[in-house]
């Protein structure tokens, strides 16, 4: 069997079957450049990004995100909501419902009046930040007029 | 030992190719020392360096069948084969992503109490303590009479991210937070003001709380 390298072939199959058939898999194949095997599903972030999980892999290979099919092939790595954000860094192995931190801020009511949603990264679209001035000017431009030429506000009402 | 004694002795191993003839001459007419043997075979250590290679008949005929045969040649191209079934050791990111410390120290956020009030009381110790001087705070009184910043910038292209901002802080108002994700199009875009800051804290609140909760031992 594996001198043959039968094994490897009936990997590969199967590695097709759970990716949804030929053409499902070549679609994924096309977005996201590989195909995994035995894949867990741990969760779904707010964005509709699926996590998944196989300690077959190698570090850094075990925990990967399946974007949202909405956004096609306008993937970004900043689609990736905070909550999912250490879990697939490997900063810790607890998912987000079960990081007591994270845990107390989703339950807390305070949090929720002020905290944002995940944004992705804008740069380069009309919703990028552009920087501006937070305080009042301290120094008035002079506009050209004197005293005398300047209309008097009006202070009738 | 003078520089013609080096170069006869290093010849004459080379002429030698074996090491037999190095190793008679050093331990010849002493007793009880211990022989010294070139390359050194000492349980538990492993020689590294370039081995001469053995110059008896059988294995320098072996050398040159390879070099005829070009069996080298064929190996190379064997291992080439063989990596391309095997699991690849590169991250296919964005979609898997590399190991990071909940000490990273990426973009910039000021954070807020629970209750929505900002932390900062506009100290400017970060600003002291800032070695690229990349930070600048202007600070007045607010209207319920507490002191706040009204302008606090920091140029992320002066930055060192050298995390002395948020060791200053005496009320976790600006840390470095997890995201290094923030490349922009132009410079422009990384000159943050007071209000980048705070809505980069107000997206990322519960990834540095889980951080800063991470760390609390150390702190």
């Amino acid at each position: 069997m594996s001198l043959l390298a039968l094994d490897k072939w009936a990997k590969l199959v199967t590695i097709i079957s759970q990716n949804g058939g030929i053409f499902k898999s070549i679609y994924k194949l096309w977005r996201f450049d590989t195909l995994k095997w035995n894949g867990k599903l741990v969760g779904t972030d707010s964005l509709g990004n699926k996590y998944y999980e196989n300690p077959y892999y190698m570090l850094g290979r075990s925990r990967w995100v399946e974007y949202n099919d909405y956004v096609r092939w306008d993937y970004d790595a900043t689609q990736i909501t905070p909550e999912w954000y250490g879990w697939l860094h490997y900063k810790t192995d607890r998912l987000p419902h079960e990081d007591p931190a994270k845990y107390c801020i989703s339950c807390c009511a305070w949090y929720q009046k002020w905290m944002l949603p995940p944004e992705e990264n804008l740069s380069g679209t009309e919703l990028a930040y552009y920087p501006y001035s937070t305080v009042r000017q301290h120094i008035q431009v002079w506009d050209g007029k004197s005293v005398c030429s300047r209309p008097t506000p009006c202070v009738c009402k | 030992m003078s520089l013609a004694k080096i170069f006869s002795l290093s010849s004459r191993v080379r002429a030698a190719g074996a090491n037999t003839v190095l190793v008679r001459y050093a331990s010849s007419g002493k007793e009880g020392q211990v022989e010294k043997v070139y390359p050194p075979n000492i349980p538990g250590y492993k020689y590294v360096n370039a081995v001469d290679p053995i110059m008896a008949f059988k294995e320098m005929s072996d050398r040159a069948a390879q070099t005829i045969f070009w069996t080298e040649l064929a190996r190379g191209f064997a291992v080439t084969l063989a990596h391309i079934f095997k699991e690849p050791a590169t991250i296919n990111y964005p979609f898997e992503k590399g190991p990071l410390s909940p000490r990273f120290r990426g973009e910039h956020a000021l954070r807020r109490y629970p209750s929505g009030e900002e932390r900062c009381i506009a100290c400017k110790l970060c600003e002291a303590i800032c070695p690229a001087q990349a930070i600048t705070i202007e600070a007045e009184e607010r209207k319920d009479g507490s002191r706040r910043t009204t302008r606090y910038d920091i140029d992320m292209t002066k930055c060192i991210y050298c995390g002395f901002c948020q060791e200053a802080c005496p009320v976790d108002a600006i840390v470095e937070g997890p995201n290094f994700e923030f490349s922009t199009e132009t410079h422009e875009e990384l000159l943050y003001n007071k209000e980048k800051l705070l809505s980069n804290g107000d997206k990322w609140e519960s990834e540095i709380a889980s951080n800063i909760r991470a760390d609390h031992l150390y702190r």
